[in-house]
């Protein structure tokens, strides 16, 4: 099997672009893939394409890969559209890495888009909740904030953890997007600010949920044998890993916790070779500001049920122990449903590559991205490594 | 003798108060109604019924279930659809046998005493549902006085309360109380002294043939048809009727006019003293009246009680008057087929048991959710008990859009999963009614989840204990 490799990873900004189309989001998000690797890359050189993309309004729900990739120049090439809810362009992203490592493909494009802000707030709220489970779930009355908020609930009962720990997750998360100039939410918030914000889903405030996000993320992923064409420093992909699980909530073994998460960490831990504690940042699905705390939890970085104590040290911040989500998450930056496990990918790949601008970490090797579908129905987890750099 | 085995009673807990219309109104058109009941955004008369029914097995102690029913009434003036037979779905949440005769009465306020009588004339075990929920336009006397209430009578022999007379009065009297075909609301032609004849005259013919007993000394109780308040006691002194009587059992004060169940919930609060003998009158505009001489009394389960008022606002939104446009964005796409299928689980919360593990599933299909064996469940009707395990309120942008008109009409819910118990435990999503903990226990009660494509659907949601 051969190694897989990360030589270019770029975005759209993120945000509400009335004028632009998902496929014009997708070609600027590959313009900026292009221009970020290293040695330069022609989109002929692309030998397959994998596209994750939700399909928010009912546009193009059939086909939207080809018209994407299309679209851009990449003509003919076998392109297969990835979805697995918001975990969709992370899924796309590993599909890439297959192909490469199953020496189908040398070099693959792997991105995501999604346009959720030129529908009426009632349409929106429709398909917001197409991900969850449609017969029991959805008709209890419940989009996905409820469904985390009674994650939150249960959380909240067993460990103690308080609308407070919630906040500091929206806090530091608005504090780095404010440092990220593709973030929709680009403006800071106060403690005070997220507490008292108005209620979305018990315990969840209009600061501990995502905005809705149009947006384009992609990645070039190519083979070991093809790399030294496109980079001396390349990043690679040292570990991958996926689960999925019942898509209700209800049909789960634990509500404070997500099994697939825990899941999808473990074989991308043991493929790397690293522990959580080998790791520099990371970049987790922060929907709701619980997720970011289950994810903590879930990814290893503390024990379980600690995780409010764990933000509310600041561990996570961007002078902590283990930064997490220094573009801002979703919450900040943005949830472009589709596109959002790869757009994870372009952070950490301009972490690793030292192109964070304001948001720079000192010389990182090894970060994490997380992306989960759902309320946990399927997850995500690459670990990414800039093998220049000794162990 | 066969007769009233039990009596359930049911009303929605809300009220609003004759002073909050004259409020907002400057007046109040009903006279002797100081409060009615006002049904919750996701009640309607299907779900009232219910609530009775499972009173009135309740009261048996729980020796009669729904599937001993062999016959099973639904009456009312306000059914949720104009077409299509309810009683299907009625007996699906009481679990009555596809085999059970079922019969619809509606069109007149006195429906809930014919189909009373009409159960009488049947043999087996009998289930007579009677629900309403009149309505009238905002500014319209009938709505002034128009309230909500059901009453389930099970009928069969043996019975501790029977029906010694029955007389039969009709004669026509067009324009007094009427309900347009495609119309919601019910409308009169305020003609004074012709309305008050169309409802006195009829009563006191009803009640001059009675040959068994004295109306006027006999009864302990009259349950007297009350449209409002006051039309009773203009009956009282010309059909010879013993004011106190009627008084002493009437429902019309708290719980305004209830149509088709006004005379039941007079009957079921009769059998809650120690009546000896009811006389029941019911009219129907139109119009005609039935008098039922009532020996003896039978076990009643009422839950009439009020957990509040509400303000004037609140019920024109309660109604549904002043609320929005329908939504946009569509509502989940489950097909009525598919929603078919799982009515067992909507109605009934039928859950599954694995037989190769014993373990609980819900909804009772797929592979067994713990040992993965691609089997068929044995189903298992959880209890209507259960615990929150996970639950949260639902704010103003949080719903989905088919729960944006209940939304609108009654403002926050809660959504919870909660566990139930049936050797063994398994969870499932529930809408909560009311503010909730993890923790908290809950009773599973029939409401309205959602309408689409014009098919109202039904199920149970979760009621604080």
């Amino acid at each position: 099997m051969r190694d897989a490799y990360i030589v270019g990873a770029g975005q759209s900004p993120y945000g509400s672009f009335p004028d632009e189309t998902y496929r014009t989001l997708f070609r600027t998000a590959v313009e900026h893939a292009v221009d970020s690797v290293e040695d330069g890359i022609d989109l002929d050189e692309v030998d397959e394409a994998y596209v994750g993309t939700l399909g928010v309004g009912g546009r193009q729900l059939g086909l939207p890969g080809p018209a994407v990739t299309e679209h851009v120049g990449i003509h003919g090439v076998p392109v297969t559209r990835t979805e697995n809810a918001c975990a969709a362009s992370g899924t796309a992203v590993r599909q890439a890495v297959m192909a490469v490592r199953a020496g189908m493909a040398d070099v693959v494009l792997a991105g995501g888009v999604e346009v959720m802000t030129d529908l009426s707030g009632d349409a929106v709220r429709y398909w917001l909740g197409v991900s969850g489970e449609t017969e029991w779930e959805r008709l209890s009355g419940t989009t996905f904030a409820g469904v985390y908020a009674q994650m939150a609930s249960a959380h909240m009962r067993e460990y103690g953890t308080t609308k407070e720990h919630l906040s500091h997750v929206a806090v530091k998360n608005h504090d780095n997007g404010a440092k990220n100039p593709k973030a929709q939410l680009g403006f800071t918030c106060t403690l005070e600010d997220a507490v008292n914000a108005p209620t979305v889903a018990e315990p969840l405030t209009l600061y501990h949920c995502c905005p809705t996000t149009d947006g384009a993320a992609a990645t070039l992923v190519v083979s070991e044998d093809v790399v030294e064409e496109y980079t001396d420093d390349p990043v690679s992909v040292a570990g991958v890993g996926a689960a999925s699980d019942r898509v209700g909530l209800f049909q789960r073994d634990t509500y404070t916790a997500i099994p697939a998460s825990q899941k999808a960490a473990e074989q991308a831990y043991e493929e790397a070779g690293v522990t959580p504690d080998d790791l520099d940042f990371a970049e987790v699905h922060d929907c709701f500001s619980i997720a970011e705390l289950l994810a903590y939890e879930d990814l290893g970085f503390c024990e379980p049920g600690g995780s409010g104590p764990y933000v509310e040290s600041g561990a996570t911040r961007p002078d902590g122990e283990l930064p997490v989500n220094t573009s801002g998450g979703l919450k900040s930056k943005g949830h472009p449903i589709g596109a959002t496990g790869a757009g994870q990918i372009v952070e950490a790949f301009d972490q690793l590559t030292g192109r964070a601008g304001d948001r720079q970490l000192e010389n990182p090797r090894l970060g994490l991205t997380h992306n989960v579908g759902g309320s946990g129905g399927a997850a995500v987890v690459h670990v990414l490594e800039r093998t220049g750099v000794a162990r | 003798m066969r007769g009233i085995l039990a009596v359930g009673a049911y009303a929605p807990k809300s009220r609003v108060s004759a002073d909050a219309f004259a409020e907002a109104w400057g007046s109040f058109d009903a006279p002797g109604i100081e409060t009615k009941a006002v049904p919750d955004a996701d009640e309607d008369t299907l779900t009232i019924g219910i609530e009775a029914a499972r009173r009135a097995l309740e009261a048996t102690g729980d020796e009669v279930a729904g599937t001993d029913i062999a016959h099973l009434s639904f009456a009312t003036t306000t059914p949720p659809l104009a077409e299509e037979d309810l009683t299907a779905r009625l007996g699906s949440f009481l679990e009555i046998p596809d085999d059970a005769t079922r019969r619809t009465h509606t069109g007149s306020t006195c429906v809930g005493i014919d189909a009373l009588v009409d159960a009488l004339g049947t043999d087996g075990r009998a289930l007579v549902i009677a629900a309403d929920s009149p309505r009238g336009e905002p500014d319209d006397a009938r709505e002034n006085a128009a309230g909500a209430g059901g009453v389930a009578f099970l009928v069969g022999s043996d019975a501790p309360a029977t029906v010694s007379e029955r007389v039969d009065h009709a004669s026509p009297r067009p324009g007094t109380r009427f309900r347009r075909a495609g119309r919601t609301t019910v409308e009169g032609l305020e003609v004074g002294t012709y309305d008050r004849a169309a409802y006195v005259e009829p009563v006191t013919a009803v009640v001059d043939a009675i040959e068994s007993i004295d109306p006027k000394t006999d009864p302990d109780a009259v349950a007297l048809q009350a449209p409002n308040g006051g039309l009773p006691y203009r009956a009282t002194g010309p059909a010879g009727l013993d004011e106190s009587a009627v008084a002493a059992v009437e429902t019309v004060s708290e719980l305004g006019d209830t149509g088709a169940t006004s005379v039941p919930l007079s009957i079921a609060r009769a059998f809650k003293t120690d009546a000896q003998r009811t006389l029941a009158i019911a009219w129907g505009s139109g119009g005609g009246t039935t008098a039922l001489v009532l020996d003896g009394r039978a076990p009643v389960v009422a839950d009439l009680e009020s957990d509040g008022e509400i303000d004037y606002p609140a019920y024109l939104r309660r109604r549904g008057d002043v609320v929005g446009s329908k939504p946009d964005g569509g509502a989940a796409h489950v097909s009525v087929p598919t929603f078919r299928r799982s009515l067992p689980q909507r109605h009934r919360h039928v859950a599954g048991r694995c037989p190769d593990c014993a373990s609980l599933a819900f909804p009772p299909e797929g592979a067994c959710p713990t040992c993965g064996e691609l089997i068929d469940f044995d189903p298992v009707t959880l209890p209507l008990n259960g615990e929150i395990r996970a639950v949260t309120t639902i704010g103003q942008g949080g719903a989905p859009p088919e729960f944006a008109e209940q939304q609108a009409r009654q403002g926050e819910f809660g959504v919870a999963i909660v566990r139930f118990e049936a050797a063994g435990t398994v969870d499932l999503p529930m809408q909560v009614i009311d503010d909730a903990d993890v923790g908290d226990s809950i009773t599973a009660v029939p409401r309205m989840i959602y309408v689409e494509e014009g098919v109202p659907r039904y199920g149970l949601k979760a009621l604080p204990s």
